[in-house]
Order: structure tokens, then C-alpha cells, then sequence
């Protein structure tokens, strides 16, 4: 408890230097964001108007004090592009993005383990080898390009799978209650809207996933293959266990404690580098939504986007400091003895 | 091992279930078309090619434009202007209902003109400065007074989109920027629609689509072949777009797909690609307040050095050189305009005359282009190469768009050439000659050239101020030749629109090169016709 405190208490510090850094950085690109959302015909006052809304012409001290003042209040401003409340945006493109990452979070955790662990197991075999060229095919080839020929494929040449969207706009999307469709459609007891919208995540997510999981099956092996020369695994052999009890459980769990920790990274760096993913499958996401902020010079929204990944990547380290500790007791001791 | 098994199978079926699943399409009779987000469809703030095709189909305007762009009665049945072209009076069609059943007003049309005018975004720059006030003296008069004479009024209307002021009213937020008017129901005409139009809101979801559905209670004939549905998607993404078309999930694409794109799309049966002309130019402007292109002389030795025709037909295919600064499809054209051609000795001699000939080396002309589209800087290479024959040096530099706004809105940092495109604002000549050389445009990216010519604005305040149309387009026509005299731009091509669509099954009135020349009006869904059963069989 006392550790998860801490690191909360980090994290706040590390979250404000993260706005004051996005905030200064957003208002040093170049043009006017006001004169920009409006065009170049609107009348001078109309612009104005704006500029003193946003407080732009304020010391930007000033500005980040305001930024302050409502984001403690749950409050971020009004986004240029959408024109309306940044909070309400994140509300609704956030679970999208969400959903999407967990999906991918689940293919690249499941694939990526089970591939190493496979690859790690039967070291220096064919199977070993084959998985290596796949894995760095997959960790080399860019989401976008996963994402590319799944659509020529699937979509164009064998016209299997849907290309866009969540659902299809014929289906009335369920009541909100997550946001997260599948999700949202299980729990009101619509089994086939989940089916559907799981059938619009498949592509998207299997893209996201590709590069992460590759990565993930690299570590694992790599792990698992030095796990095996290891004494231990060499005595519970030697005690007659089977061999699947030995990899399952004595050596696999050992083994997951470095890819658990990347796994945490590239899961919250999913939702981060969807942009696009998203765009491709047209899908209604915070990292789509973030990066048009970003072309458009979308300041409140910009900053909001950043501090949501920001917060995303905190929690998700924590969790798996958790975890680890409880993969691995000594973590935990060595946290205790440092105290 | 056999739970391992069961585990396997089990996922097999939940994958087999998945790819067998189908789902009901859309409408029998829908039409697709994608888009680059966002999609205004609040009249006081959408005015971007997407935003103005959902306006066109959601709601009603007193005017509505002929193929020529000329004005026609629609919800207003005739109208009269003042001696003085100082009052404008407009009588309303009786009986027209809003989508909520409720009657459309004079009270709602001078609601809509005070809302546009008070937000000033959007259409709103058409109207702010030239409408001195609105009064609705009966239900079914409406009368618009002006601060001056403005000739081109009546086009203008074309964007004055007609708000139910009672719906607007009744889902204001208070409070809001406009006092007692509070957000003047902006929150709630981002997702929800206050018209008359052909076609209502079914949904709005932000950055995905805008799905609308058939008025049955449209005032005016609708076809019965047109789309029950009309759909706007929020992508361009050239391998979405030719999925969807491929699976006919996409009848009409938007008019930014690249030029490979467009040659794949062309080859997928069934598909095939629409041209014409919207009206919009493209310049290379020329900054005449700053050497070496302050002197008309040298301006005259770049136009003559140009290469147009590797311009048209090499860069940009299918787009005709420009004769002047208004684009040949626009009303109020005049096609006697003086047309340059690269003749390499005339540039020489031009040269000559220059003040800065035989210093050439110490006046380098600055040339920017703008990052997208990637061809701006094929073109910028092309007027490097044409200016160094004549022994001009030239530094070509590459500049996102965001940074050319921002160089543009001073005199000292306008570079001394940058490509752009303008599009006019209402269906006439005088829009573009307004917005490209107007004084009051400079510091805008619609003008490099910072003309701040007192007679040029004189000659357009008097054309813009002339009621009688003829006469005005004359008084254009004199405009024109006094630009190309001036020779602050080269007037490279009238931009071609290009859409890939589903010929089988759709009959696009715009796809045969005939086209509205104001955006968003080619895609008024009630005249495009859709024929599910011929889909069905390229389908098969």
C-alpha cells in the first residue's frame, strides 16, 4: 500500500511536468489557432472573440494558470475542431481506443507468449527459427502496414471482414455504459451486436498487435531458452516431473517477469501509436482525435490527449510493478529491505 | 491434451461464427460518400466542402442555384430590390413545414440571418459588414436592409441555410458568449439538424460518419429513385476507399484522392471517375511589394518564361490553363483575357526592361510551396528551372501550410512566390477578384501579392456595388484585363474535381463535367438516383 501511494505521489509531479511541457509546446507551433479554426474570411471580432475565450493573448503563464484553474475541475477547455467541451470528447473517443487496445493487449499477450514460450521450448529447432524471421518481420514492419494488407486482403480480395467503422450504421449501437461496445453489448444481453462488433475489432486490433507481440515472443524466448540451461530446471528433470509441468510451471512463470514488464509499455503505447490504425479502419478514437488536434493546432484538446496517455502510462506501470512483485516474491522482499 | 483440444475447437467456432456473420446493409436505397472530417452541420459554423454538402441537403435556402449558378426561386417565391439596391425584399412560399412539422417563417429566416451574423463564423464573413439589419414584417416577408449596395446579395443567399428558430430556442445552454441568447443553441446543432430540407439527421457520430434520412414530407418533388439514406463518412484513406468501392459499400469518393489512387479505382469494374470544374484557381502569387517582384517587368519575364503546358498536362493533368484570375466556369468569366505561353525570348526582353536586369544574382526569388499536396512541388522545381533559362536564381523551399499562413500575414515575410489555390465564395467573378486583390484580403492566405491598389478597389467596390447583372459582369470583365496588365500572379490552371463513383448503379447528374460551380451543391442527394437491383448484380 505504502508503495502504491508513492508511486501516486510520483506520478503527480511527473504529470505536471508533462502539462507544463505540452502546454509550452503546443503554443510555440507556429500560427494562430484562433484565425485558423475560424478561416481566413471570418471577421475580426468573431476571431477575437475566440482569442479571448482561450485567453491566447494572455503571458502564457497566465494561460496555464486558467488551463489549471479547469482542468482540476474536470474541465479542459472547448476544442477548436470538435467545438465543444475537450471533456466530453475524451469521454466519447477514449472507450473506443480503449477497446481496441485491450483486444490487441489480449492477441499480443496471448500470441506473443505462447509463440516465445514455443520458440524458447524447442530452442534452435526449425520452429524456433521460423518464429525469429516472423518476429522480426513483425517487429520491423510499421502497424499501419499490417494494417494496409489486412484491408487488401480481407477486406478487398476476399471480402471476409468489415474495413470500417465499430458496428455497421444499419445496427443501433447498445446503451452506453462503458462505451466499449462489445463490452456494452454483452452486459445488456445483445450477443450478436457483441459478435458484430468483435468482428469490426478483429483487423484493427491484429494490426495494433503484430509489432508488440513480436517483440513480446523475442523476450520471452529469449528468457526462457537461458531459463533452461539453469540448475533448477535441470533437478525437477532430474525428479521425474513431466515436461509440460516443468515448462508450465516452473519455467514459464520465471520467464514472463521481462515481458510482462515490456507488455505494460507497449500496451499503453498502443492506444498512443493508433492514430493510423484508426484512421485506416476509420475508427473513432482518441488517437485519431489527438492527432487532428495536433494538425490543426488544436491546443486544449492537444494537452488533454497528452495528459490521458500520460495518466494511462502511470497506471499501467503500476500495475505491473504489482504484478512482477507477484511473479517474483524477491521483487517484493527487495522493495521491503529498501525501505 | 484434450482440454488443449477443446480449447482450440472452441476458439475455431467463435472465428467461424464471426466470419459467417452478416448483417443487414444500410438502406435498400442508400448512397455513401467519404469525406475529411469535420462535418459542420450548424449553419452558423460549417462552411468546408463537407460541412457544405450536409447543409445543402439538411436545409432549405430562399435561393437555390441553376447549373449555371444562377439564382432561382425556392422557399422565397420572387423578390425586389430598392432603387437605391439598399432594401431587399423577399416573399416567402406559404406551407413550407420543418422537420418537426412546424411551419417555416420570415421570423425564422430573420433568425437564421441575425444568428449567422452575431457567431460570424462559417458563411457568416458573406453577410457581416454588408447587412445592416433584417425585419419580417408579416409571416411571409422578409426583408434584408444593407449598409451598401451589394449586387451579388442574391447569390450570396445560396448560403443563408434556415433555421426553426422555435427548435434553436428551445435547446439553448445558458449561459453562453451571447448573453441572453446563451450558446445560441451551438451545442446542440452539432449533432442534431433545425431544418426544412430534403433530408433529416438519423445520426451524428463525431470523427465517424453523419447519417441522414428522406424527409417524407419534402415541399418539393423528390425522385423516387434518389437515396432514402445519404451517408458521409470521415475518411480519405486512399486503401479504405478503394476496399469500399470494390465492395460497393462507397457509391461517390472525395475529391483529394491522389492521382494512383483514382487510376486504381478507375479500374475496378463499374467504377469510374467524374471531372469538373467547381471554379476553383490556382496561382502562383507574386508579392509586388518586395524585390525582385515589385517590378512588373521582371513579373512579366516569369509569366512569359513559364512552362503551362508542361503545368497542365504533366502535373496536373486535366486541368486547363487559366485565361486571367477567374476561372472559366465561373459566371462573370470573360474569355478575351490576355493567356500567357512560355516564349523564352519575350521573357528576355521583359527582363531587360526590369530594374533589376544585369543584378539578377543579387535579387534570388524566393519560391515557397506548400507541403500537400506533393505536386506543389514538382510545379515550385518547374518555375526554378523555366527562371534559371532566363538566368533567374531561385531558393525553392518546402513550408507546412500552418507556417505559409503565418509568413502570409506579414508583407516582410511573404515570400516572393508561393503556389496556392482560392476558391470563390459566392457563384460569381467578382468573389475571387474580391478575395485575391482586394486590400482588405491582404495579410491572408487568399493574397500574396499585397496589390493595395486604390484603383483596383475602386473598380471592384463599384462592380460589387452594380445590381443589374449584366452590367456588373461587364464592369468584371474591365477588372480582369486591368489584373493581367498588373501581372501580380501567374495564372496556372482551373482546377479539375475529380470523384471516383459506382456508374452501374448510380446516375450522378454532376459526373458527365456539368457541375454547380458552388461546393457542396453537386452533392444535394434528392437529384442523385440510386438502383439497388443493378447493385445487387455486380455484387453477384
Amino acid at each position: 500500500m505504502k508503495f502504491i501511494i508513492k508511486r501516486l505521489a510520483y506520478s503527480v509531479f511527473v504529470l505536471v511536468g508533462l502539462s507544463i511541457l505540452m502546454f509550452a509546446i503546443a503554443r510555440v507551433v507556429p500560427g494562430d489557432p484562433a484565425r485558423m479554426a475560424l478561416g481566413p474570411r471570418a471577421p475580426e471580432w468573431a476571431v477575437q472573440r475566440l482569442r479571448d475565450e482561450m485567453h491566447l493573448e494572455d503571458p502564457i503563464y497566465v494561460q496555464y494558470y486558467h488551463w489549471v484553474k479547469g482542468a482540476v475541475h474536470g474541465d479542459f477547455g472547448r476544442s477548436l475542431v470538435t467545438r465543444r467541451s475537450v471533456a466530453s470528447d475524451i469521454k466519447e473517443f477514449f472507450p473506443a481506443s480503449l477497446e481496441l487496445a485491450l483486444y490487441s493487449g489480449f492477441f499480443m499477450g496471448l500470441m506473443g507468449i505462447a509463440l516465445g514460450a514455443v520458440s524458447g521450448w524447442y530452442k534452435n529447432r526449425w520452429i524456433d527459427n521460423a518464429v525469429r524471421i516472423l518476429s522480426y518481420i513483425g517487429i520491423i514492419t510499421p502497424s499501419f502496414v499490417f494494417a494496409i494488407f489486412f484491408v487488401l486482403i480481407f477486406g478487398h480480395a476476399l471480402q471476409i471482414l468489415p474495413t470500417i467503422g465499430r458496428i455497421p450504421s444499419s445496427l443501433t449501437p447498445p446503451p452506453r455504459i462503458t462505451g466499449m461496445i462489445t463490452f456494452d453489448a454483452l452486459v445488456t444481453g445483445n450477443l450478436f451486436l457483441c459478435l458484430v462488433g468483435l468482428k469490426h475489432l478483429l483487423l484493427p486490433a491484429i494490426s495494433l498487435a503484430m509489432g508488440p507481440l513480436s517483440q513480446e515472443a523475442r523476450i520471452t524466448r529469449t528468457t526462457m531458452a537461458s531459463n533452461l540451461d539453469k540448475d533448477y530446471v535441470a533437478a525437477e528433470r532430474s525428479s521425474g516431473l513431466a515436461e509440460r509441468t516443468i515448462m508450465f510451471k516452473y519455467l514459464l512463470k520465471p520467464s514472463l517477469i521481462p515481458t510482462i514488464s515490456i507488455y505494460a509499455l507497449d500496451f499503453a503505447a498502443i492506444i498512443g501509436n493508433a492514430f493510423v490504425v484508426e484512421l485506416i479502419f476509420n475508427w473513432p478514437g482518441l488517437s485519431r482525435y489527438g492527432m487532428n488536434a495536433m494538425l490543426q493546432k488544436d491546443l486544449n484538446a492537444l494537452v488533454a490527449v497528452v495528459m490521458v496517455y500520460g495518466i494511462l502510462f502511470m497506471v499501467v506501470n503500476i500495475i505491473v510493478d504489482l504484478v512482477v512483485g507477484l511473479l517474483d516474491p524477491r521483487i517484493r522482499l527487495g522493495e521491503k529491505s529498501s525501505e | 491434451m484434450k482440454k488443449t483440444v477443446r480449447v482450440f475447437l472452441i476458439g475455431l467456432c467463435v472465428v467461424g461464427i464471426l466470419f459467417s456473420l452478416g448483417v443487414a446493409g444500410a438502406a435498400e436505397r442508400s448512397l455513401t460518400t467519404n469525406w475529411s472530417w469535420p462535418t459542420y452541420i450548424d449553419p452558423a459554423v460549417g462552411s468546408d466542402f463537407s460541412s457544405s454538402t450536409a447543409l445543402v441537403n439538411l436545409y432549405d435556402t430562399l435561393v437555390y442555384p441553376d447549373r449555371k449558378g444562377n439564382a432561382q426561386p425556392h422557399v422565397a417565391k420572387s423578390w425586389e430590390t430598392s432603387a437605391d439596391a439598399l432594401t431587399w425584399t423577399f416573399h416567402l412560399r406559404p406551407g413550407i413545414k420543418f422537420h418537426d412539422g412546424t411551419e417555416l417563417t420570415a421570423e425564422d429566416v430573420k433568425f437564421s440571418m441575425d444568428r449567422l451574423t452575431t457567431i460570424g463564423e462559417g458563411y457568416g464573413f458573406l453577410f457581416v459588414g454588408k447587412i445592416a439589419s433584417s425585419e419580417a414584417p408579416d409571416k411571409a416577408t422578409v426583408v434584408f436592409n444593407m449598409k451598401e449596395p451589394f449586387g451579388p446579395f442574391v447569390t450570396t443567399l445560396f448560403r443563408l441555410y434556415i433555421l426553426n428558430k422555435d427548435l434553436v430556442m428551445a435547446n439553448i445552454k445558458k449561459p453562453g458568449p451571447y448573453g441572453d441568447k446563451g450558446d445560441y443553441g451551438r451545442d446542440y446543432l452539432l449533432t442534431h439538424d433545425a431544418g426544412s430540407g430534403p433530408y433529416r439527421v438519423k445520426e451524428v457520430h463525431l470523427e465517424e460518419y453523419v447519417l441522414m434520412e428522406q424527409n417524407p414530407n419534402y415541399w418539393q418533388p423528390i425522385d423516387p429513385q434518389a437515396p432514402d439514406e445519404f451517408k458521409m463518412i470521415a475518411t480519405t484513406e486512399p486503401v479504405t476507399i478503394r476496399t469500399m468501392m470494390s465492395r460497393r459499400e462507397l457509391e461517390i469518393t472525395d475529391a483529394w484522392q491522389p492521382t494512383e489512387s483514382l487510376e486504381a479505382l478507375d479500374a475496378i469494374k463499374g467504377v469510374e471517375i467524374s471531372k469538373y470544374y467547381p471554379g476553383n484557381e490556382h496561382y502562383f502569387m507574386l508579392h509586388t511589394k518586395k524585390p525582385p517582384t515589385d517590378d512588373i517587368h521582371f513579373r512579366k519575364a516569369m509569366a512569359w518564361a513559364f512552362d503551362y503546358k508542361t503545368e497542365v498536362e504533366r502535373i496536373w493533368p486535366d486541368s486547363p490553363q487559366s485565361v486571367g484570375p477567374v476561372t472559366r466556369t465561373l459566371p462573370g468569366h470573360d474569355p478575351t483575357v490576355f493567356q500567357y505561353h512560355r516564349d523564352l525570348d519575350k521573357a528576355r526582353e521583359e527582363l531587360k526592361k526590369s530594374k533589376y536586369a544585369g543584378q539578377l544574382d543579387k535579387y534570388p526569388v524566393e519560391i515557397h510551396w506548400v507541403s500537400v499536396p506533393a505536386d506543389n512541388e514538382k510545379e515550385a522545381l518547374l518555375l526554378m528551372s523555366n527562371l534559371a533559362d532566363i538566368g533567374i536564381e531561385c531558393k525553392v523551399v518546402k513550408v507546412p501550410w500552418m507556417s505559409i499562413v503565418e509568413e502570409m500575414a506579414n508583407i516582410e515575410t511573404s515570400p516572393n512566390v508561393v503556389g496556392v489555390f482560392v476558391a470563390p465564395h459566392y457563384p460569381e467573378g467578382g468573389s475571387l477578384l474580391e478575395s485575391r486583390y482586394k486590400s482588405e484580403s491582404v495579410a491572408t492566405w487568399e493574397q500574396n501579392e499585397w496589390l493595395q491598389d486604390p484603383k483596383f478597389d475602386q473598380m471592384i467596390e463599384d462592380a460589387i456595388g452594380t445590381v443589374d447583372r449584366e452590367e456588373r459582369f461587364a464592369k468584371y470583365g474591365k477588372i480582369q484585363h486591368y489584373i493581367v496588365d498588373l501581372c501580380p500572379s501567374l495564372f496556372l490552371f482551373d482546377q479539375v474535381e475529380k470523384h471516383g463513383y459506382q456508374a452501374t448503379y448510380i446516375d450522378w447528374p454532376s459526373s458527365g463535367g456539368e457541375c454547380i460551380p458552388i461546393m457542396g451543391y453537386n452533392f444535394a442527394a434528392r437529384f442523385i438516383k440510386v438502383y439497388p437491383e443493378k447493385r445487387a448484380k455486380l455484387l453477384k
